[in-house]
């Protein structure tokens, strides 16, 4: 399968993720039921939208598509202890003034090019020490989540449940041959 | 009326009577009923039937909630359980949880438990290793806890037995000290291992590294297709019960095999409390059964029973199972039941990288693990300041890896085109512990479970021998790495508690003389010769192999006597 045909079916994938809605469709609210994470509909979008500059759609899905600022704040919610939960609100707080502060305007009315930037600040670690603890709960189960992903595990780089083989011997082209 | 209960009576005796159905009472089940034997099997936990009850088998990696990962609850909750390697979302069903069955901690011991039909047997790590001479006879040349009453040549048929039956998978290397036996074909070494085995054969001549011998089916033969097993298909997530039956467990293999004999009658929810002692008659007559979820007490009786409940829970029942004639514990005329227990020091690792070999990479998964380095310190002759020594696994694995410094359209494309990095080998330790008077089992004076059994409490430590272990390992690995081209060497000591090895032994030990021992070399209770202790609790000393294929040997070979005795009515 060539990645335009996956390109056409990227309504199929969510990030593989289940997400029972919150009881209540306020728009203030977060749209998946979160337990100890205190989010609202805005940040949820904000959050869609930073995901998205950090694995951008290209020929094939990116990050908001996928569901990854969904699957961020589940997994922020349920693996992490109230320590992270704290420093990753707290972060995106931070996170929100500082775009104001640099872009003038807030994440959202930016720029993709604007935005570009301001994440480019961030994970070079030019940011307070607070957005740096935000950024980096986000990018790495934004990583986690898009390799993890049903999409990129069956169609991108394929994940064998059943390998029915071990090769010890498997040879290699090494970096002066490619 | 009285007619009513001498059926009832009639409907719960057996010919025999095992308790515990993991490692080593599936395969007391499977011999009992193999030689015709009526056989009741008893399972505190729930049943797990092969296939069936794999409820997480086929699931793909992002169809779990989790991904794999433990949530901070669960963590919180289970903080001895969430330590064990493979506590994780796919299996933590068939672990026992923190409070669902409490024990005391005299001192710091991780009690790792699968109470379920098929026990551990589901969850183990699959390697399988013979004793030798070197190891039985441990503990007379060194001088520590007893004799073992019986030698390499008494096992020696009783391993093959077990091993054709269970496929195990290795290569016969020809070493005194890790016995060939009868092997499906071994998962070979990769290049680095291969590399590294060719380096110490070269500057050491007496250390080996072998392909790990491991209870998976590489070719299976007739015996195995027979019972319903299928080749291993490399998917190495064993810990979710196999679909194909590739590597050996209770549930794939010896339990369904004695059920079709019909003659097995096995009960889950069936919690021992006590093996009964009938003082005229002079022998134990059978055991008492709560069970779990009615808490209602039920008796069953066999002119044999079979004690396989689990090292440490094997224990417990015997010391709980007094009477007038035993009232310290069944068998325990010599004031030992509980006493000398041991275990394998987990503690040391080490790692490193390799820059050679950057033309090969492995291809599938190898379910054997790596290599496995047998015991090469104080081998023959005390050559240490410390007692016995330690084996070790090593692996070595080459992964594709991405640079996720960057962000945007170029992470995205580091993450799906990953590079092929350096290799990165690996090794752990798995250390002898001496069993002492002082590592000991004992019953709670005022804590009951919820079945009205006292707690274990449990006592047994480090010391100075095993610390002194872990510092040669990491000596002697580190020139072995070194000698070998390795860099990047780095030693940890996880300081981990005693029982993260899940390898728990003895308290009810094996010895020639029932002054100094509670087991004769036949796994029989010397003072109460119908009831046969065949887990790991049997064990005099540890050794430093991992000791289920010994149980298995020693199951084995316990029934064929048993059923013998029964013959003769000498039990």
């Amino acid at each position: 399968m060539n990645r335009r045909t996956v390109v056409k079916g990227l309504l199929l994938f969510t990030g593989g993720l289940v997400l029972a809605p919150s009881c209540v469709m306020e728009t203030s609210k977060a749209s998946i039921r979160l337990k100890n994470l205190d989010i609202s509909g805005e940040d949820e979008k904000l959050l869609g939208e930073v995901v998205e500059t950090i694995l951008p759609t290209t020929d094939t899905p990116g990050g908001r598509t996928l569901g990854l600022h969904r699957f961020t704040l589940k997994m922020v919610d349920d693996l992490r202890g109230e320590k992270d939960q704290k420093a990753f609100t707290d972060g995106l707080d931070a996170f929100k003034k500082l775009a104001k502060k640099e872009l003038g305007s807030s994440f959202m009315e930016a720029s993709p090019q604007k935005r570009q930037e301001l994440i480019a600040a961030v994970n070079a670690g030019k940011a307070p020490q607070d957005v740096l603890a935000f950024y980096k709960l986000l990018k790495d189960h934004t990583i986690t989540g898009y390799l993890n992903s049903e999409l990129v595990m069956t169609k991108l780089r394929v994940y064998e449940l059943v390998p029915g083989r071990y090769n010890p011997y498997f040879p290699v082209k090494t970096k002066q041959q490619s | 009326m009285a007619n009513l209960n001498v059926d009832s009576v009639k409907q719960r005796t057996f010919d025999a009577i095992v308790i515990g159905s993991g490692m080593s009472g599936g395969w007391a089940a499977k011999e009992f009923t193999g030689k015709g034997l009526k056989t009741l099997v008893l399972e505190r936990g729930r049943d797990v039937k092969h296939l069936k009850d794999y409820p997480t088998t086929n699931m793909l990696p992002y169809e779990f909630e989790h991904r794999g990962e433990l949530t901070a609850e669960i963590r919180e909750k289970n903080p001895v359980v969430s330590r064990c390697y493979a506590f994780r979302e796919d299996a933590m069903h068939f672990f026992v949880k923190d409070t669902e069955q409490p024990y005391v901690q005299e001192k710091p011991f991780d009690w790792i438990r699968g109470q379920q039909v098929g026990g551990k047997s589901l969850l183990w790590a699959r390697q399988t290793q013979r004793w030798s001479d070197f190891d039985f006879e441990g503990p007379a040349r060194d001088g520590f806890a007893v004799d073992w009453p019986i030698r390499y040549k008494d096992l020696a048929p009783w391993y093959s037995y077990v091993e054709k039956f269970a496929g195990i998978s290795g290569n016969n290397d020809g070493l005194a000290e890790l016995p060939d036996g009868d092997f499906l074909p071994a998962f070979p070494l990769n290049s680095v291992e291969d590399h590294f085995k060719k380096q110490l054969k070269a500057h050491y001549g007496n250390r080996h590294v072998i392909s790990a011998r491991c209870a998976h089916l590489s070719k299976p033969n007739q015996i195995h297709l027979e019972q319903g097993r299928a080749q291993c298909q490399n998917r190495v997530l064993c810990q979710r019960g196999c679909p194909f039956g590739g590597y050996f467990s209770s549930n794939a293999s010896t339990i369904p095999w004695a059920e079709r004999t019909g003659l097995m009658t096995l009960l889950p929810h069936s919690v021992v409390q006590e093996v009964i002692y009938d003082e005229k008659a002079g022998k134990a007559t059978g055991v008492r059964v709560i069970n779990a979820q009615t808490k209602e007490a039920t008796e069953y009786f066999a002119p044999v029973i079979f004690v396989n409940a689990s090292a440490f829970s094997t224990n417990q029942i015997l010391l709980n199972s007094t009477s007038s004639r035993f009232p310290n514990g069944l068998g325990n005329d010599s004031g030992l039941l509980g006493k000398y227990v041991a275990f394998h020091n987990y503690r040391a690792r080490i790692t490193a990288e390799y820059e050679g070999f950057q033309e090969y990479a492995t291809d599938g998964r190898n379910p054997a693990g790596g290599g496995y380095i047998p015991r090469f310190r104080n081998l023959h002759k005390q050559e240490t300041d410390f007692l016995r020594g330690y084996a070790a696994g090593f692996r070595a694995d080459r992964s594709k890896n991405s640079d996720t410094s960057g962000f945007g359209a170029d992470l995205k494309n580091q993450l799906l085109n990953p590079s092929w990095g350096i290799w990165k080998v690996g090794s752990h330790m798995m250390g002898e512990t001496i069993p002492k008077a002082e590592s000991q089992l004992s019953l709670s004076k005022f804590k009951k479970d919820a079945w009205g059994i006292p707690l274990l409490n449990i006592n047994l430590d480090y010391d100075a021998n095993d610390d002194k272990m872990v510092a040669d390992y990491h000596a002697q690995m580190e020139e072995m790495f070194t000698k070998a081209g390795f860099t990047n060497i780095q030693k940890t000591d996880s300081h981990q508690a005693p029982g993260l090895d899940i390898h728990e032994m003895g308290g009810v030990r094996m010895g020639h003389d029932p002054k100094t021992s509670l087991l004769n070399k036949y796994n029989q209770l010397h003072a109460c010769p119908n009831v046969y202790v065949t887990d790991g609790a049997c064990m005099t000393s540890t050794s430093t192999q991992n000791p289920s294929l010994t149980y298995m040997a020693l199951t084995a070979r316990a029934v064929d006597h048993a059923v013998s005795e029964m013959k003769k009515q000498n039990i």
